[in-house]
């Protein structure tokens, strides 16, 4: 099968609520993003794989602002973002979810929620999009005095996740959300995200994991040394046999 | 006076000069804990500050022992020197970190510490050179009311020391523990990139940060003035000693630690100078860094090793 | 590539031109001018009072010189320097002065015999004094000595802080000394400070109080410790304190001792100023404790901060420029800014007193250098200019001089029997386990990859192999001899060297030094060697020279026309040949490269998986990191995967490659039956 859109997408005609266009990231002299192209629908959940230094934390450290992309555009919902600071891109809804979590080790599980609704300023939505945040992470509310540091691997995914949702992103991303925790916590962190999609929030993920991936996925680019070497729908890069070879760092662009 | 009421006088004393260093450690040790850099310059900031409220009191009035006020008159005026004082000296605060300290952010190794060195010299010596170098005598508002304890006496002053402290203490811990900004700034400290990502304005916090410390060193230096009638170029570099190592004691950026490390310094101090000889507490007090630093650099109540090498 | 002549020209000349500016001789001949000049200045001013302060001057810049060593050289902030300042002082003033006295005995008569004591008798006091008297160019070298030792004492106790809380603990040090001082009047008579100290004699010539013979001395003490800082700074000694400065984990993990150098250049610097508090006392007469507090410790500071940290003849320049300003020069501008303020009426300008506002200006001279000018006024290194054609196809020439590297004392290594040996390796961090009880098998002359997803403690295992990090359990065998635990520097004289995933390169040094540090373990001239530079010294630096060469070569002429530019100028893929080259020179039996290809494109990757498969034929054995298994397929005789801190796969690259646990791996727990079938068909 030639590599590129193996099946043409469902929603085309709607306008993306991210996008990159022929970014190119630079690490002092290293190239690390080449030309980069990515789209999100509004509503959808595309994960972004890749192997090792594949350039995949780059991609979300550029949707954040703390890289900046050398050429290229990154837009949100319509605006060029690239030269917009961090702090703007999360009042306009983006919110993270970080790379092994990063919460706030000496405050407590309530005060971590309370920071990922930082920028807002309406106590009583903020309460009630609590209780929301509790009826998803019910174990998020029996820990929420505890203090965060404490918690283990599984349980930080969820106070994590649920903090980038106390912010009411349209567009949540998360840096491999699967890393470091044990099977049992994974399905049950993906069947969360899918929850968390149906609510109506969009999700860009970064992920190793490909095949937990794509099975909540609508969307899908593979990243290999910078480059998108394949993409395609999920359901048809869950068939193609290329994706091994693209994850193994074997895939030659064609 | 027998051993105990020696003991307890000194006590007394002690916990004053604790208190009063732990004011100076608290400030020093929140910037610390927010961007990891020892400011050399927090000190003379105490200094200045000690100067401010003698000109404030000054400009109320107040100079020398004569005038003596009662209630809320004496009240009064020392909220009018302890604010005008405050802010002063957190503007300077700022203004170190504006000029000197923001063009260095993220400049890895000493440079930063060796320019708070430089700016410390500046404060010290502009001061020497515009006042000069004798001491001055502060104003003393404070009627002479004291209690007797036995053999030992506390005097009003000392309560007054204790109750400023203490209020400026709380009400720095109210604000790290639960206002948004306080929040921020605990967030900043323990994690400066995801703080970031919370939205977070990492310059105004470390602004914040600077002001309330400087803002808090200010009022340490009117206190000093205050309780010992004077005040004189000198006053950073000795106390700004003692108040260092109660930082480093109770572990370097964290405030609950710096404030009971202040206090055991204070008791330290007396203590030695009573029952060693006076001119043996500097070396004392320099030894305990010294061993704190080789030993325990996370101090009595440590936290987290510092990241920056 | 077109230029216009013009361009060509000026790249061609203007190079040149600086280049001829900065050489050896240009520098040697400019240095023998202002000797000159420094030897003639008394007879042109003969002004005691300038002469006293020019002699004064020399006394910080030799100072200088020696906290720049601990400073600049080793990059260890001393803010507590002044206190061997101290030392030495009190050193000499003790043993020359009349402070003590002890009563005389038979027990002081061989060394009046010798010199070193006169026999006191006083009108109407029963017992006879010893009074000490010895000579002060015998005390030089002592309280060089003394001060040297208390430099390795309260340097010992920083050795593993970090630079801020380094510098607080030294300026503890540096506030106890004078404290100390002053109150222990037996030894230094407190704060009235010691008198009569004994002034120089030679050949029966007392220098008394004149200021010109202490002038020339103190000119040749500047001249002997420069000397000494540049044979030190371009020698095995001075590259392993700059290693050091630059990253001292790299550092160790190219064969430097860390612990012994930082106390060598702590010994050293201490022993500047142990000399030149000698000096300094012998020209006052009297040591007091206000002239070692920290505000002079601060002076020197800002001293080589002005001049520019590292660099000999920037602080030298610091510490005069520094000295003359406020001896000779700021009176004059004092009085030029008072008739400043009587002319245009501003007051504060007529009454401003720059002599009294010393401090403020050392104050002013800290924050702006350190805001705009951090490199000081003489920076220690150029930037490089663009290479000419002529130089970048340049053959180096070769010295004469015929030498040999150090053989390191290595097992014969039996090629049937594994050349490393992993036993239950494992390693927690907080309460993650890193790495689960790994074995591990790598023959002699093979090449053995170490794959696997993110996370799964591959750095983490080549930390614990090189003793970077301490392991919690199990054992590692090199070629039969158990090394776990060892110190990353002598694991490298045992015979393994690696690179770094991250690249640690020394970037402020040269390449030709960053590789040179690399022969840290196969040279040993120590700092008397580098300073004396005898012709067995002179061979060793040769032939490690000629050895950097040769392996430079390795890489073609990648390398070898950028030996003299900095490692920050290099490009990505430079770098990581650079790292290769510097840790081959170890003649390492074993060598652990971590995602060499990291960065590069597929050309790139290809020419160095040519140039891994050179260094096996060359017989140094190859464990490397890798995540393009296409590099792993063409090169490795053997594949080890890792996940999760275990070994779950070992075999050929093909067997690997097919294993199901592997896919697993990396793809994610669920294995699809499409990948599967697709694996089948």
């Amino acid at each position: 099968m030639p590599i590129s859109d193996v099946q043409p997408r469902q929603q085309s005609e709607r306008p993306p609520l991210l996008e990159f266009k022929g970014v190119d990231t630079y690490y002092g002299e290293l190239h690390v993003l080449k030309g980069v192209n990515y789209r999100v629908g509004t509503g959808e959940i595309v994960c972004l794989l890749g192997g090792n230094a594949s350039g995949k934390s780059t991609t979300m450290k550029t949707i954040l602002g703390i890289v900046k992309p050398k050429n290229g555009t990154v837009s949100y919902a319509g605006e060029t973002i690239n030269n917009l600071p961090t702090a703007e891109r999360v009042k306009r809804g983006i919110a993270p979810v970080p790379e092994a979590r990063r919460l706030f080790p000496r405050m407590s599980v309530r005060e971590n929620l309370e920071m990922g609704a930082f920028i807002r300023n309406d106590k009583a939505e903020i309460e009630s999009d609590m209780d929301r945040v509790f009826e998803l992470f019910p174990r998020v509310k029996e820990r929420l005095r505890q203090t965060a540091g404490t918690l283990s691997g599984g349980e930080q995914q969820m106070v994590a996740m649920a903090r980038a949702l106390m912010a009411r992103p349209s567009l949540l991303c998360m840096d491999e959300p699967s890393m470091g925790l044990s099977p049992l916590y994974v399905e049950q962190v993906f069947d969360l995200i899918q929850a968390i999609n149906k609510q109506g929030t969009t999700i860009f993920m970064v992920e190793q994991n490909a095949n937990m991936a794509l099975s909540i996925a609508s969307y899908g680019y593979v990243l290999q040394t910078g480059e998108v070497v394949l993409h395609g729908s999920a359901q048809s890069l869950r068939d193609n046999e290329m994706i091994q070879q693209a994850y193994l760092g074997e895939m030659k662009k064609q | 006076m027998d051993f105990f009421d020696v003991l307890l006088q000194q006590i007394i004393n002690g916990v004053s000069l604790g208190a009063m260093y732990a004011l100076l450690a608290l400030g020093f040790t929140m910037v610390y804990g927010i961007i990891e850099l020892i400011n050399f310059a927090h000190f003379n900031v105490f200094m200045v500050g000690s100067f401010v409220g003698l000109w404030v009191f000054q400009a109320m009035g107040f100079s020398g022992q004569e005038q003596v006020l009662y209630g809320l008159p004496l009240i009064g005026i020392l909220l009018v020197g302890l604010t005008v004082t405050m802010l002063a000296t957190g503007f300077l605060g700022v203004a170190i970190e504006r000029i000197a300290l923001r063009p260095l952010r993220g400049v890895s190794g000493t440079a930063p510490m060796i320019t708070t060195i430089g700016v410390s010299y500046i404060l010290f010596n502009m001061v020497l050179l515009t006042i000069g170098a004798n001491t001055l005598n502060y104003a003393n508002p404070l009627p002479k009311v004291s209690w007797d304890i036995g053999q030992a006496t506390l005097r009003l002053r000392e309560v007054l020391l204790w109750a400023v402290s203490l209020v400026l203490m709380l009400g720095l811990h109210y604000f790290v523990r639960h206002t948004k900004m306080g929040k921020a700034m605990q967030a900043t400290a323990q994690d400066q990139e995801a703080a970031r990502m919370m939205g977070v304005d990492v310059d105004r916090v470390v602004v914040l940060a600077f002001f309330l410390g400087s803002a808090l060193a200010g009022a340490a230096g009117m206190i000093f003035g205050l309780y010992y009638n004077y005040t004189s170029f000198i006053i950073g570099y000795t106390a700004g000693l003692r108040a260092f190592t109660a930082a480093v004691l109770g572990g370097i950026g964290n405030i609950p630690g710096a404030m009971l490390g202040g206090v055991l310094i204070g008791l330290i101090e007396s203590l030695g100078g009573q029952y060693l000889e006076v001119r043996w507490t500097d070396v004392i007090i320099f030894s305990i860094l010294v061993l704190v630093l080789v030993f325990r650099p996370t101090g009595l109540f440590g936290r987290a090793a510092p990241s920056k090498s | 590539m077109s230029t216009s002549p013009l361009e060509q020209a000026r790249r061609g000349v203007l190079p040149a031109f600086w280049d001829r500016v900065r050489s050896e001789e240009w520098r040697r001949g400019v240095a023998l001018v202002l000797v000159l000049a420094a030897c003639a200045f008394p007879l042109i001013d003969h002004n005691e009072g300038d002469l006293d302060a020019a002699a004064n001057a020399t006394a910080f810049a030799t100072l200088a010189l020696g906290l720049n060593i601990v400073v600049g050289f080793a990059g260890l902030l001393d803010l507590g320097y002044a206190a061997f300042f101290a030392i030495g002082a009190y050193t000499y003033g003790i043993f020359s002065s009349y402070q003590i006295q002890p009563e005389w005995s038979s027990f002081w008569e061989p060394f009046q015999w010798l010199g070193f004591v006169s026999r006191l008798h006083v009108d109407g006091v029963p017992i006879d004094h010893a009074h000490f008297q010895v000579s002060f160019w015998l005390m030089l070298p002592v309280s060089a000595l003394v001060a040297a030792f208390f430099g390795i004492a309260f340097g010992a106790p920083t050795l593993r802080l970090k630079g801020d809380y380094l510098a607080i603990v030294t300026l503890g040090f540096g506030e106890i000394v004078p404290i100390v001082a002053r109150n222990t009047p037996y030894l230094t008579n407190g704060a009235q400070g010691l008198n009569g100290a004994l002034p120089p004699h030679l050949f029966g010539y007392n220098f008394g109080v004149q200021s010109t013979p202490f002038y020339y001395l103190g000119v040749a003490l500047v001249v002997f410790l420069i000397f000494v800082s540049v044979r030190l700074k371009d020698s095995r000694i001075g590259r392993a304190w700059l290693a050091i400065r630059e990253d001292e984990i790299a550092a160790e993990a190219m064969g430097v001792n860390r612990t012994k150098l930082k106390l060598l250049a702590f010994a050293v610097g201490a022993g500047f100023a142990g000399m030149t508090g000698t000096f300094y006392v012998a020209k006052l007469q009297t040591a007091t404790p206000e002239m070692f507090t920290f505000p002079v410790s601060v002076m020197l500071l800002v001293m080589i901060v002005l001049g520019g940290m590292g660099s000999v003849a920037g602080v030298v320049v610091g510490a005069l420029l520094l000295q003359l300003l406020q001896s000779w020069f700021l009176q004059d501008i004092s009085e030029w800014i008072h008739w400043l303020g009587r002319t245009t009426g501003i007051g504060f300008l007529e009454k401003v007193d720059l002599v009294q506002a010393i401090e403020l200006i050392f104050g002013i001279i800290l924050v702006v250098m350190m805001l705009y000018r951090r490199q000081g006024l003489i920076p220690e290194r150029r930037a490089v200019t663009a290479l000419t054609l002529a130089q970048q196809t340049a053959v180096p020439s070769r010295s004469g001089l015929k030498g040999e590297l150090k053989p390191l004392h290595r097992k014969a290594v039996d090629p049937k029997l594994p050349l490393l040996e992993i036993r239950g390796l494992a390693k927690a961090f907080g309460g993650i386990q890193a790495v689960k009880s790994l074995d591990l098998t790598v023959m002699p002359g093979s090449i053995v990859a170490v794959i696997g997803p993110n996370g799964s403690g591959k750095t983490t295992f080549f930390n614990l192999v090189t003793g970077l990090t301490r392991p919690d359990g199990g054992k590692v065998t090199l070629a039969g001899e158990d090394i776990t635990g060892l110190g990353p520097h002598i694991v490298v004289e045992k015979g393994i060297a690696r690179t770094f995933q991250n690249l640690r390169l020394f970037p402020n040094m040269t390449l030709m030094e960053n590789v040179l540090v690399g022969t840290h373990t196969r040279t040993g001239t120590g700092a008397l060697g580098a300073v004396i530079r005898p012709p067995s010294v002179r061979h060793e630096e040769a032939a490690a020279r000629e050895r950097v060469l040769e392996v430079l070569t390795i890489f073609g002429n990648r390398l070898m026309p950028r030996r003299e530019h900095l490692a920050r100028t290099l490009s990505y893929a430079n770098r990581r040949r650079l790292e290769i080259a510097r840790a081959v020179i170890t003649e390492p039996m074993l060598l652990l490269l971590d995602e060499p290809t990291a960065g590069m494109n597929p050309t790139e990757t290809l020419e160095l998986s040519d140039q891994i498969r050179g260094l096996r034929d060359r017989g140094i054995t190859i464990l490397l990191i890798e995540h393009k298994l296409n590099v792993v397929n063409e090169i490795a005789d053997k594949v080890i995967v890792l996940d999760h801190g275990e070994k779950i796969a070992e075999g050929s690259p093909e067997e690997v490659h097919r294993n199901e646990e592997v896919l697993r791996a990396y793809l994610g727990r669920t294995a699809t039956a499409a990948v599967r079938a697709a694996a089948a068909s």
